[in-house]
């Protein structure tokens, strides 16, 4: 089944920097796993320790309870292969006979290749998609196809572990999705563990089932996706400051970098009474617009709630299924008078939250200008039995009342922003 | 398999025109003599007029020029494939100005004898081959790396060095400045069956061993990591391969001086005529480098005749521009 890999109080360091410290880790068997860092945190050479090309001062590493050290290349070239960044060669060579390299752990001084290492050389020259290269030269190859060409010659090793340096880094962005992809697959199909030192977090994110940490040579963390890639942690690792989303459907999480330049703020108030995602995006726009927004009342978990939590502005929030609360109520009342400006989105009001309808007719907020959206659809969206309606004919009937569509209202108060510079 | 048939026909092509220039090599000189009579004297054992200029002068030496342009080449294949470089051989790394160097200490301080076939000049010549290897290799050293550019730069400015100090030996001990030329130019005029035995010892089973790692060699134009990726021992491999490489330079240059270019031009041929394979490259390079130099050699012999051009000038003379062709194409 899979392989395990072990390593133990592993040092390593060129003359007197020392770039590896004292590493103890056990990979899990089989399955994706990366190590991410910043530059010159150590990965690769953690990488080229595994497989053997760099010798540790101290320390050992472990494939299923054999000491490395005292294997030998051929072995140790049978048992794992490595894909590194690029290559290119000095003097050209056919893909096929690149390809083929991979079978030479497996051969005799004296034997050429049988039919059959060519047999597995063509069959994973097909699994990769090289197989039509064939006959090309390798070094006329794209980055993409050259990427292949190399894991075509490192499965042709027949490796129980892969290890991957960076393989995409120098790849486009679709180039980037086939390989990782592919390699993803192997893992899957053949059983392999595939150890890949990655850059781009959310690559890592989407593809691994187990992530390695990695700071000043030492591991700072191991774990799946959602439990090493957080804000803590990518702030003490890569000190930078990053919201992360957790997608639903892979539950793995998704990495937003917020280092966005400063929001020039022009301090038009504008409360927002929305909820089941109505108000989010024009809550956003405003927001990153400039103007100070609150929102209210919303049911805690709503997405309109949480696209306000994320923004870090003023809400009036209540329970769910419940009619809204006297002490919500007066929150969005006083965020409502607070306001220059409020916006009524296209919600559905029920029984719960009819009360962020008669908010509106309180009697210090009749003189407000309130810009409302959805006029047409209203009736559909009134599941009270006509209680709302009622409520909404008498604030849209007002003077301070205006009727806009989606496209409108930003116009509008892009000019009321320009009026107020 | 159509490579398979591209080797056959370029392998036979080659020793088509190794043996062409063999023939006319022994037939052309200060005394032209019909291929015809070469060829009498040589397998139904004629005595004729000129069956001592054959058999003791000219067949000699064209056999020599064959065992050496057999094994510069050879070893610059196997250079170019080591340090991933097409630049680089025997000559440009300064192994055969130290192999020389070695050579002439040995001849110099009168140490010069040789036990079972094995002369010390040659001896002297390899560890002069590997002294000067390891020099130019250590100068080229910095921070865990080699770059193929310092490499050639101290390959060179070691071989200025150790040519004038062998210019300075020969002058101090008196010898005629022929032998310096010699030393220095490579040449294939001073020789004798004897030469030819002690070239054949070394520098043949030398070009055979080298042919065993062409598997090896092909993968570490992968690079030397991905080299050991693959289960190749590399450091165990270039080991192996310069002390063969010097071995084979230390007995050509024992008995020709300093031939340059060769081993850089003939691997350059060979590859543009049938890939990268060194399975192909070494072989075929080895069978070109011997035809390169029994020309070089009889055209030395016979262009401004009676006045013999060093053999190592006129390699020098077509090789130089090649390596400077190269070195422009590599930017």
């Amino acid at each position: 089944m899979g392989y395990k890999i072990t390593i133990e109080n592993l040092d390593f360091g060129y003359d007197e920097q020392d770039v590896l410290r004292d590493i103890s880790l056990k990979f899990p068997e089989g399955g994706f796993i990366s190590i991410i860092g910043p530059n010159g945190s150590g990965k690769s050479t953690l990488l080229k320790s595994i497989s053997a090309v760099l010798k540790p001062r101290r320390g050992n590493i472990f494939i299923n309870d054999a000491a490395l050290s005292s294997m030998k290349k051929k072995d140790i070239a049978q048992l794992m292969s490595v894909v590194p960044q690029n290559t290119a060669l000095e003097f050209d060579y056919k893909v096929m006979d690149v390809v083929l390299m991979g079978r030479y752990p497996y051969l005799g001084k004296f034997k050429g290749e049988t039919e059959k290492d060519y047999a597995i050389a063509l069959q994973n020259m097909e699994y990769t998609n090289t197989l039509h290269l064939k006959d090309r030269s390798f070094n006329e190859l794209s980055g993409g196809e050259r990427q292949r060409a190399i894991l075509a010659q490192a499965l042709t090793q027949q490796p129980k572990i892969l290890l991957l340096d960076e393989p995409i880094s120098h790849l486009d962005l679709q180039h980037q999705i086939e390989i990782l992809t592919l390699i993803k697959k192997l893992s899957m199909d053949q059983n392999l563990t595939v150890i890949a030192v990655l850059h781009d977090l959310n690559m890592a994110s989407n593809y691994s089932d187990y992530i390695v940490m990695m700071k000043d040579g030492q591991i700072k963390g191991e774990g799946t996706p959602i439990e090493t890639l957080t804000v803590e942690n990518i702030k003490d690792i890569f000190n930078i400051d990053v919201q992360i989303e957790v997608s639903p459907l892979t539950n793995k999480p998704y990495i937003y970098s917020i280092a966005a330049p400063e929001i020039k703020k022009n301090n038009i108030k504008v409360h927002v009474i929305c909820g089941g995602g109505s108000g989010s995006e024009i809550i956003a726009n405003l927001h990153n617009s400039g103007f100070m927004v609150s929102s209210g009342v919303l049911s805690i978990g709503d997405w309109d709630w949480k696209v306000s939590k994320d923004l870090d502005i003023n809400i009036a929030e209540d329970v769910p299924f419940s009619k809204i609360s006297d002490a919500a109520y007066e929150t969005n009342k006083k965020l409502c008078v607070e306001a220059d400006y409020i916006i009524l989105t296209d919600f559905y009001i029920g029984k719960a939250n009819l009360r962020n309808l008669q908010v509106l007719l309180e009697k210090e907020l009749a003189d407000k200008a309130v810009i409302i959206l959805g006029d047409e659809s209203f009736e559909q969206r009134d599941i009270t039995e006509g209680m709302a309606s009622e409520i909404f004919r008498k604030i849209k009937e007002r003077q301070t009342s205006l009727l806009v569509s989606n496209e409108e209202i930003y116009n509008l108060l892009n000019k009321a922003g320009a009026r107020y510079d | 398999m159509t490579n398979k048939i591209k080797y056959n026909t370029m392998l036979v092509l080659l020793l088509v025109c190794l043996a062409a220039a063999i023939v006319a090599a022994v037939s052309i000189g200060a005394v032209n003599i019909p291929a015809g009579e070469f060829v009498d004297v040589l397998f139904r054992g004629k005595e004729t007029e000129h069956s001592t200029i054959l058999m003791q002068i000219r067949l000699p030496r064209v056999l020599l020029s064959l065992a050496v342009g057999a094994g510069l080449a050879a070893v610059g294949a196997v250079m170019q494939g080591i340090f991933k470089n097409p630049l680089v051989d025997s000559y440009t790394l300064g192994m055969s100005s130290g192999a020389s160097l070695g050579a002439v200490i040995s001849i110099v301080t009168g140490v010069s004898f040789s036990i079972a076939g094995i002369s010390t000049t040659g001896v002297f010549a390899f560890i002069g081959a590997v002294a000067t290897l390891m020099l130019v290799y250590s100068l080229a050293h910095k921070k865990h790396k080699i770059s193929v550019n310092s490499l050639l730069l101290a390959g060179v400015a070691v071989s200025y060095f150790l040519s004038s100090v062998i210019a300075f030996l020969m002058l101090l001990s008196r010898d005629n400045i022929q032998h310096v030329v010699f030393w220095t130019m490579g040449s294939l005029s001073l020789t004798s069956w004897n030469k030819v035995a002690v070239s054949y010892i070394a520098i043949i089973p030398g070009i055979l061993a080298l042919m065993l790692y062409a598997r090896e060699l092909n993968i570490l134009t992968m690079g030397d990591e991905s080299a050991q990726y693959l289960g190749v021992d590399v450091e165990k491999l270039k080991k192996i391969l310069l002390l063969i490489s010097c071995v084979i330079v230390g007995s050509v240059v024992s008995v020709s001086g300093t031939i340059g270019f060769l081993g850089l031009v003939a691997p350059h041929i060979i590859r543009l005529l049938v890939g990268s394979d060194n399975k192909a490259v070494i072989p075929f390079s080895a069978i070109l480098g011997a035809i390169l130099l029994i020309v070089s050699d009889t055209l030395g012999r016979t262009l401004i005749q009676p006045v013999e051009i060093p053999v190592g000038v006129m390699t020098s003379i077509m090789g130089g521009p090649f390596f400077i062709f190269l070195l422009r194409k590599q930017k």
